[in-house]
């Protein structure tokens, strides 16, 4: 298939998962659509979140901050705009953030960025908690201003859509290759004219503003937030653990992921939420010990490889046992 | 006789330190029985004299409760630093390992009646027999298939993050979300006027000991020195015949087995909870950070000084800034100093 | 003579407390054909990493066509056409070969001014001989054959000036040879001032038409072949009758 085929096999595939998605709240019951919102809450996170991170290799624990940040512009601003421009508003004050916090940090080798931007989603959470107990007094806020149950899933439907379709046009210009050259030897891309600091913030800001944008529209289903809901670090560890086990570099990979996971949680999360997690814990060690491009990266070969290395493995057993006997 | 003029204004610092809710129970202030001549100097000399001595008690208990902390800090940094500095695996799930050290000693206290302290030594047995199998099953597979370095130390991250979710819920599944505890040498202490709970002084004595241990056995035996060449020249250190396969299993079996340790110190003094890790990995992230990572004595030296700032922070600004104020020393020095505090 | 291309002023690289490069000045114009030699420790390569924006200068002018670059990023230095390979062939591993050529292309190369040659990634490949591989990816090649790639990329960037570490360790003889006639090709046919970096010195001499001895971070002679190996410096500092041997 050549480059040409492949776009537009993309696109019809978009286009499908998009109008299934559509149709789902007319047939689907309240916990089906329920379930449906969360998946396209994490294909919106991880499919933006793998086109800057998988690629550049700078993972990012950040997502939270941004998610936290739209859910509180969105509970704030929703009072005096209309819901889209709380949602674009949400966007945009994320990507700000990301900006100041990228320009500081975007220079560090890969595991110290992790590391930092970990530590500075719990810097604002912990910001965000005393500045709430000491200056509004209270903690949290409610929202008011609640759009139905039809908007809030249309504008996290679009927003997963418009992931994915970034993704699909951003990975095929010349900045989806500059952030694989920056994965792949930065210096060297350096040399060939690419302007990393810049690529790289750009793109940081871009998972971000998709973050913001997806918390301004989640917040409302709470209608009552606070720093601990919306800036739950979980919400980023599980944005980069299906992006992984989905296969963070490819385009398919993290909604798959996503589907796959949502599916799971719902099934799993009532009787015993905790092997959920450490379902979600485990499948990360396998995937990065056996299939380190992910679930999309599967093919017939991998199968087969995985056949002979345990046969190989078993009969290393034997032979040791035959040794030692 | 009379007394110099400033004496009886408390000075600034003084007076916080007097006033500050939560400080220790030194009673200076007005005491009634002080019943002395009405002479305001000669009672302001004599009283800001004893105010002077219990303040400067105050200020020690203040500082050796940081330190008591901090004890603890560097013995869990340690036990990172040293994954970190010689394998290059930055593991995050570390503290989970000392939440399993905690709960493990909760067991048998609990359950078979067995000393904590007698648990000192198995907890870190069990522990590091633990980190060995993690290793060879987990991070030895990572070493053969990862084309380079910096691959290399993100996937030993991401499968650091696997175990951290695993871990930490397999204890929920298996021991509950109640907060769990025991009491343990909860007779006070006093050094002075200073007062420390007796559980708290055998943590941090214990703590010290085997930071110190670990060090002296880093720098003194022939063990040691090889996993200090293993540090600097992988490749050297392979040549003149240090076996790479057996030492880092072992090494980070005992990183881990002083987690599993500091757990089963901590559990004397604290309550015990399954997400009760968590906070000890960043603790421990932000200390070798401040002490450089790979350095053992700047890892010790970081998390006792961590330990005292969290403490005089807690103290002169407010209690819910100690995470604000960890997580901004910690940015600040990533930033500012990234080779550590210490470093030249 | 025209106004140099790149003019080194006193450039100065310090690490700590050792002086790798000491206060260098030289001037390269357009269509020379010069070599840089040098004991190891000499100080070559991080010349080479300031005069190429990867290592800031820690004192220093380094003007482009009177521009002053010193301390900037090396994306500033390709955008300005000066191109580099290094000494071990960092190519993008994962990619095709033609893709690897392609990169230059897309970034530092969109705007600049490239000779026919260099007109799209195919004029590249045929220029460096590696038409055939063109959809390996650049994993699988063998180690000469990066070597080429490493130059093609650089040529990709439609450099002014090109900036050459080591291209010729560890190849065969034959591949010297081939080496060496691409790189006067690309000074001849492609109007490039290219800069050598060598350590197997008898190679280089006879190759190119000016030489720079650096030694301890010091440039201790700047001439033709024939008036550097007879200079006394570099024959105490170095190795002395060889070099002598291999001129004459």
């Amino acid at each position: 298939m050549n480059d040409r085929q492949v776009l537009i096999r993309d696109l019809l595939l978009l286009l499908a998962f998009a109008g299934w998605a559509l149709a789902l709240p007319h047939y689907g019951s309240e916990f089906v659509v329920s379930m449906a919102l969360t998946c396209l809450m994490y294909v919106a996170l991880s499919s933006s979140w793998g086109l800057f991170c998988g690629s550049t290799r700078y993972l990012s624990l950040a997502t939270s901050a941004f998610f936290g940040i739209g859910a509180y512009t969105s509970a704030i601003a929703l009072e005096k705009m209309a819901w889209l421009e709380s949602i674009a508003l949400g966007a945009g004050i994320a990507a700000v953030v990301a900006v100041v916090m990228g320009a500081a940090v975007l220079h560090l080798r890969g595991t110290y960025f992790a590391v930092l931007t970990f530590g500075m989603t719990e810097l604002i959470r912990h910001a965000v908690t005393y500045f709430e107990k000491k200056v509004t007094g209270t903690v949290g806020r409610v929202l008011t201003v609640v759009p139905d149950r039809d908007t809030i899933y249309l504008t996290v439907l679009g927003l997963a859509v418009l992931a994915v379709f970034v993704s699909i046009v951003l990975r095929r210009s010349r900045f989806g290759l500059a952030l694989m050259g920056i994965g792949a030897d930065e210096q060297r891309a350096q040399t060939l004219g690419v302007n990393t600091r810049l690529i790289k913030v750009a793109g940081f800001a871009m998972t971000a503003a998709f973050a913001g944008a997806v918390g301004a529209a989640m917040a409302v289903r709470w209608t009552y937030i606070d720093p601990h809901t919306v800036f739950n670090p979980f919400i980023g560890f599980q944005t980069v653990l299906i992006a992984l086990i989905g296969g963070a570099m490819t385009l398919w990979g993290p909604l798959i992921a996503a589907i796959v996971f949502s599916v799971l949680a719902e099934t799993l999360r009532l009787q015993a939420p905790q092997v959920y997690m450490m379902s979600l814990g485990l499948l990360l060690i396998l995937s990065v010990l056996y299939l380190p491009g992910g679930l999309a990266s599967l093919r017939w070969a991998t199968f087969s490889g995985w056949w002979q290395g345990s046969r190989g493995w078993l009969r290393s057993l034997g032979s040791e046992e035959r040794k030692n006997g | 006789m009379a007394a110099e003029s400033g004496d009886g204004q408390a000075q600034p610092g003084q007076a916080r330190l007097e006033i500050k809710k939560g400080f220790p129970r030194s009673a200076f202030g007005s005491s009634p029985s002080r019943g002395r001549h009405q002479r305001p100097g000669k009672a302001v000399s004599a009283v800001s004299l004893v105010q002077t001595l219990m303040t400067l008690f105050s200020w020690f208990e203040l500082i050796a409760s940081g330190l008591i902390t901090g004890g603890i800090y560097a013995l869990v940094a340690l036990g990172l630093n040293l994954q970190y500095g010689l394998m290059r695996i930055l593991n995050i799930a570390h503290g989970e390992f000392l939440m399993l050290g905690a709960y493990l000693t909760w067991m048998a206290h609990a359950v078979w009646g067995i000393s904590p302290l007698l648990m000192v030594p198995v907890s870190f047995l069990v522990l590091m027999a633990l980190g060995v199998l993690i290793h060879k099953l987990c991070f030895r597979r990572l070493t053969a298939t990862s084309p380079n370095l910096d691959i290399f130390e993100a996937r030993g991250l991401m499968v650091a993050f696997g175990l951290m979710f695993l871990v930490q819920n397999f204890a929920s599944f298996m021991w509950g979300g109640d907060l769990r505890g025991y009491d343990y040498l909860t007779e006070p202490v006093k050094i002075g006027e200073a007062q420390f709970a007796g559980n708290k002084l055998l943590v941090f004595g214990l703590a010290l000991l085997f930071s110190g241990a670990l060090i002296a056995l880093l720098r003194f035996t022939l063990l040691g020195k090889g996993v200090r060449a293993l540090m600097q020249s992988p490749t050297g250190a392979q040549l003149v015949g240090i076996d790479t396969q057996r030492l880092h299993p072992l090494m980070f079996g005992i990183g881990l087995g002083l987690s599993g340790m500091a757990g089963c110190l901590l559990s004397m003094a604290y309550t015990i909870t399954p997400s009760m890790g968590e906070p000890y990995t960043v603790t421990a992230l932000i200390v070798i950070t401040l002490g450089g990572f790979g350095s053992m004595s700047g890892a010790l030296a970081g998390g006792l000084l961590l330990g005292v700032i969290e403490a005089l922070g807690m103290h002169f600004t407010n209690p819910s800034l100690k995470a604000l104020l960890s997580y901004s020393v910690f940015i600040a020095v990533l930033l500012l100093r990234p080779r550590g505090l210490f470093a030249k | 003579m025209a106004e140099p291309l790149l003019q080194a002023r006193d450039i100065t690289v310090r690490f700590g407390g050792l002086t790798a490069v000491d206060a260098v000045s030289a001037d390269f114009h357009a269509g020379e054909l010069v070599g840089i030699i040098g004991s190891n420790g000499a100080g070559k390569t991080t010349f080479f990493n300031a005069i190429s924006g990867v290592i800031a200068p820690t004192s220093g002018r380094l003007l482009v066509t009177g521009r002053d670059l010193a301390g900037q990023g090396p994306h500033r230095y390709a955008g300005a056409g000066i191109a580099r390979t290094f000494q071990t062939p960092r190519v993008f591993p994962d990619m095709a070969v033609a893709a690897n050529i392609d990169f230059g292309l897309k970034f530092a190369g969109r705007k600049r001014k490239g000779s026919w040659h260099l007109r799209d990634e195919g004029s590249i490949l045929e220029l460096i001989g590696l038409q055939a591989q063109a959809a390996l990816p650049a994993g699988a090649i063998t180690p000469s054959q990066q070597r080429l790639l490493e130059v093609g990329m650089a040529l990709a960037t439609r450099p002014r000036m090109l900036l050459l570490d080591e291209v010729a360790a560890g190849l065969t003889e034959a591949e010297i040879e081939n080496m060496a006639q691409l790189i006067r090709r690309m000074r001849d046919e492609l109007d490039l001032t290219v800069v050598w970096i060598e350590h197997a010195v008898t190679t280089l001499l006879r190759h190119v038409e000016r030489v720079i001895v650096l030694h301890q971070g010091r440039k201790i002679a700047d001439g033709t072949p024939a008036e550097v190996v007879r200079n006394a410096e570099v024959i105490e500092a170095y190795l002395g009758d060889e070099m002598t041997e291999s001129v004459a």
